[in-house]
């Protein structure tokens, strides 16, 4: 990179914006690529159709950016209601033709790559203008709570977004080739950090944010320690969720009369997990793949029984514990504003990214591979199989620790019930969705998983009963959809281990496995940059 | 463990390496000896080696300890119940612990030949009593077999013949589609496959049937006391289940010893790549296992509804742990020993049970599941599997 840094800056927009054909470097981006192109045409897709699909069932009503448009009395805003549907035809239709493309075996040029970027870039100047005009129109600020516009802040702010990751995608090709895990970051960071300026007003939507997608995000980086660096299949990774909620529930309610604040409890949740990590991690040593998966299994059970039995009258029983403590800073009170939760756990999540990233480059790491490898050839360099076993348990385990105090706090009651096997499986669908050992592609499969499970089933029911009275199909209208949950999971297991074994965004490690053939040329590229 | 090269009561002049005369020996023992751990200190040179005598004490006795303790158990629930207590949990344990012999035979075979936790299987099991419901009510079974004795038996004969081919398809169509493009893959993908198959399974149940119990109607087939003795009373019922279980696993003993087929699935166990050089059929073979194991968890799905008369969506999650503890405590791989484990687990649930209080019992299998696996890998009578475990 350094030399990248030290040219001319025409320079390093051209190697940014050029296809990755004549950098001479392995084209490696081709999924996320494909996942930005398919996510600017969903989301612009969703921006326009949201308002249609969700407006029957609000007390506002329904605006898609184009109503809102062709309300104002200015013939400025046909035009933008023009462009914004010429860019989002493109934009919307251009993976189909690559797709086309793809099968007969052509190529596009640059220039039609050029020609996507400028309508994505059309598409998002319209879209903000759109968003500032919806502001004007009601003379109320663009920035901050409008009322009862919910549908069209939040199809505005879709469309908007799409637009831009397809400027994104289009216009930096050969950066999203190239890096394909920056760009993702890039791409996907201002989208987690704003998720709920945009959704302010859709309480239901933060709420999913806070306690389905930030909280396993984080469980799945932990369990990504323990399966996908160091190759130990853990089945029973909701125990030490448990354990960590459990603790913290305990430091932090009326129960012993104890009330820690939330920001010293997540890091005594997270070493109380570890600590039993390394505990329950122990007699699994001398065990290998799925054995070890079977006896974490038994302790993953075994967790919740022992909550549901109330030992040692320390768990509550099946009621579990009520009344958690919620934070308050100021004039900021966490229990009526859910999005501090998520802004708290975002800023976790991001601060043990960069750990685990720096835990997977040192020695520590290194060694997780070699046991994952093989664990008799790692034993005969030297590595002390023992501790690193040990402290993949561990370090696992202290993430999820982290999440269990944030949980208990958020949801202020726990119960065994939020810790059976399902939530291990929903984890580990998250891990081999998005890509065994990849931090990017796990974060992509929590969202993902977490969108289709926990917000689009159990509102699938409205967006149905809306089809149904629209087009006079009643068997659509009553499907009770999370029921669907447990196929949802057992088919992304089974497909995913089947089709694409490597997950959605393969860890470079895992590409270059799959890729027989180009192993000398491939560790090289990963000794450099990996 | 290689505490028979030493007296296991005196590790410390090993660990400090102090100079033993012994001339007979050409390398001095503390050149073999393990490197000291060098953070830990003298604390960890003073416990490790106690942990480790005890940790390989415990292994070595570890079924003499366990049978111990399952004795002390039934002797405490005499203590507590007396003699007529006791039998009839010793009834219970009999019927319950036939059923998960027939459904850790499952598990057993599939091991041993492909190396593979079935995770499925406990699922095929609940399938397999929704099968038996819908094939009972398609042919009015239910009817025939509440009609006289000779209707019973053609009832039993119809509804197994046909739910444990049904069982049995479904068994080689999982392989078929979830683990043989698998089978050289790392052995956690076949897992992870297994795993998904488990909740595909569920899933369809739950959409199927519903949340709630689902009653077999087939409680009321077999009734009436056999015997009684000493205030035990002992059902047809219960003489039935146990039986079934008992006639199954040793026609199934026979097939295995005895056939073509039996050998083939023998031989594609001890060494697939030199069965396939003498000219058997792997894949076919594989498919037979998958077919018999399935259709013995239908046999045990069938015995259980018509015992317990209801099924529920996931009770094929919690039985099927129960069953692989039994097959892992008689021995993976072994057949024989899956059935022995199976009747001595259900010896530890209900007795267990019986003196923890039921709430227990299932956390009590989950913790002698991880007792054997972390000091008897191999089982009670298990055969060396070597790296297997």
């Amino acid at each position: 990179m350094t030399d990248l840094a030290v040219r001319s800056p025409v320079a390093l927009l051209r190697r940014v914006t050029q296809p990755a054909r004549s950098m001479g470097r392995r084209v490696e981006g081709r999924s996320v690529y494909l996942i930005l192109t398919l996510t600017a045409a969903g989301l612009v897709l969703l921006g326009w159709f949201l308002p249609w699909f969700v407006g029957p069932f609000t007390a506002g009503t329904g605006f898609s950016p184009q109503d809102v448009v062709s309300s104002a009395p200015t013939g400025f805003a046909t035009v933008l209601v023009y462009v914004m549907g010429a860019s989002a035809l493109i934009v919307v239709l251009s993976p189909l033709a690559e797709l086309v493309a793809r099968l007969r075996k052509m190529t596009l040029g640059v220039r039609v790559d050029q020609v996507r970027a400028i309508a994505g870039a059309a598409g998002l100047v319209a879209a903000v203008l759109v968003y500032v005009l919806v502001g004007v129109i009601r003379e109320e600020p663009a920035f901050g709570v409008l009322s009862s516009t919910t549908i069209t802040n939040s199809a505005v702010w879709l469309t908007m977004y799409g637009f831009g990751v397809a400027l994104f995608a289009y216009g930096a090709k050969g950066l999203v080739l190239t890096r394909p895990n920056l760009a993702f970051a890039i791409a996907a960071l201002p989208f987690g950090a704003l998720l709920p300026l945009m959704f302010h007003q859709a309480p239901d939507f933060l709420l999913w944010a806070a306690s389905s997608l930030a909280i396993y995000t984080l469980l799945a980086l932990g369990l990504n320690v323990v399966v996908g660096f160091a190759g130990l299949l853990d089945l029973g990774y909701a125990a030490f969720f448990a354990i960590g909620a459990y603790a913290c529930a305990s430091l932090s309610s009326p129960i012993h009369g104890i009330h820690l604040p939330l920001w010293v409890l997540i890091f005594l949740g997270a070493a109380i997990a570890a600590i039993f990590g390394a505990l329950l991690g122990a007699p699994t040593l001398r065990l290998r793949g799925d054995y070890l998966a079977i006896v974490t299994l038994g302790f993953g059970e075994i967790i919740p029984d022992l909550a549901t039995n109330n030992v040692f009258n320390l768990t509550g029983g099946p009621n579990g514990l009520p009344g958690i403590d919620q934070p308050k800073i100021g004039p900021v009170d966490f229990g009526t504003s859910p999005q501090w939760y998520y802004w708290s756990i975002v800023a976790v999540t991001l601060i043990s990214v960069l750990l685990l990233r720096n835990l997977q480059r040192a020695r520590v790491g290194r060694a997780w591979v070699a046991l994952r490898e093989d664990e008799v050839a790692a034993a005969a360099t030297g590595i002390n199989t023992t501790t690193t076993k040990l402290l993949a348990f561990a370090i696992g385990a202290s993430v999820s620790g982290l999440a269990g105090a944030f949980y208990g706090s958020m949801l202020t009651a726990i119960s065994p019930d939020a810790f059976q096997f399902q939530v291990s499986i929903a984890v580990l669908s998250i891990i081999v969705l998005g890509g065994i050992g990849n931090i990017t592609g796990v974060i992509l499969g929590s969202f993902v998983l977490t969108f289709v499970i926990f917000w689009a089933l159990p509102h699938a029911h409205e967006w149905s009963a809306t089809f149904a009275h629209n087009f006079n199909v009643s068997a659509v209208g009553n499907i009770n959809f999370p029921q669907y949950t447990y196929i949802i999971y057992g088919a992304a297991l089974i497909l995913m281990m089947l089709l694409r074994p490597g997950g959605l965004l393969p860890s470079r490690a895992r590409r270059i496995e799959l890729q027989t053939g180009v192993e000398s040329e491939s560790l090289a590229a990963v000794q450099g940059r990996a | 463990m290689n505490n028979e090269t030493e007296p296991a009561a005196e590790p410390a002049p090993r660990a400090v390496g102090a100079q033993v005369a012994t001339p007979y020996r050409l390398v001095s023992e503390e050149g073999l000896a393990p490197r000291a751990p060098t953070g830990g200190g003298a604390a960890a040179r003073r416990v490790l080696p106690a942990f480790r005598a005890a940790y390989g004490f415990t292994s070595q006795y570890f079924p003499a300890i366990l049978l111990v303790a399952i004795a002390l158990t039934i002797l405490g629930v005499y203590h507590s119940g007396g003699l007529t207590l006791m039998g009839q949990q010793v009834r219970n344990a009999l019927v319950l612990g036939a059923i998960y012999a027939l459904i850790a035979i499952g598990y057993t075979m599939v091991y041993g030949i492909i190396e593979l936790i079935n995770f499925a299987h406990g699922d095929v099991f609940a399938l397999s009593g929704f099968y038996a419901i819908v094939i009972a009510e398609a042919l009015g079974l239910d009817k025939l077999a509440t009609s006289g004795l000779g209707g019973l038996l053609v009832a039993l004969i119809v509804l197994f013949t046909l739910s444990m081919i049904a069982a049995g398809l479904t068994g080689m169509l999982i392989e078929r589609v979830a683990y043989r493009r698998l089978r050289d893959a790392p052995r956690v993908a076949p897992l992870i496959t297994a795993i998904g198959v488990s909740f595909l399974i569920e899933g369809f149940l739950l959409v199927f049937f519903g949340p709630d119990n689902v009653a077999t109607n087939k409680a009321n087939w077999i009734t009436g006391n056999a015997f009684s003795a000493g205030g035990v009373a002992v059902g047809f019922k219960d003489i039935f289940v146990v039986g079934i279980a008992l006639v199954l696993m040793f026609a199934l003993g026979a097939f295995v010893r005895g056939t073509k087929l039996g050998k083939a699935m023998r031989s594609t166990a001890q060494d697939r790549a030199a069965a396939l050089l003498c000219g058997i059929n792997i894949n076919r073979t594989i498919a037979l296992t998958f077919f018999i194991g399935s259709a013995l968890a239908a046999a045990g799905a069938i015995v259980y509804s018509i015992n317990y008369g209801d099924v529920q969506w996931n009770l094929g999650f919690r039985l099927g742990i129960i069953a692989f503890t039994a097959a892992v405590l008689g021995g993976i791989g072994n057949i024989v020993g899956a059935g022995i484990g199976g009747f001595l687990i259900g010896i530890i649930y209900v007795f267990g049970g019986s003196l923890a209080g039921g709430e227990w019992a299932e956390s009590l299998i989950f913790a002698v599941l991880v007792l054997i696996l972390t000091f008897r890998p191999v089982g009670l009578f298990g055969i060396d599997v070597g790296t297997r475990a």
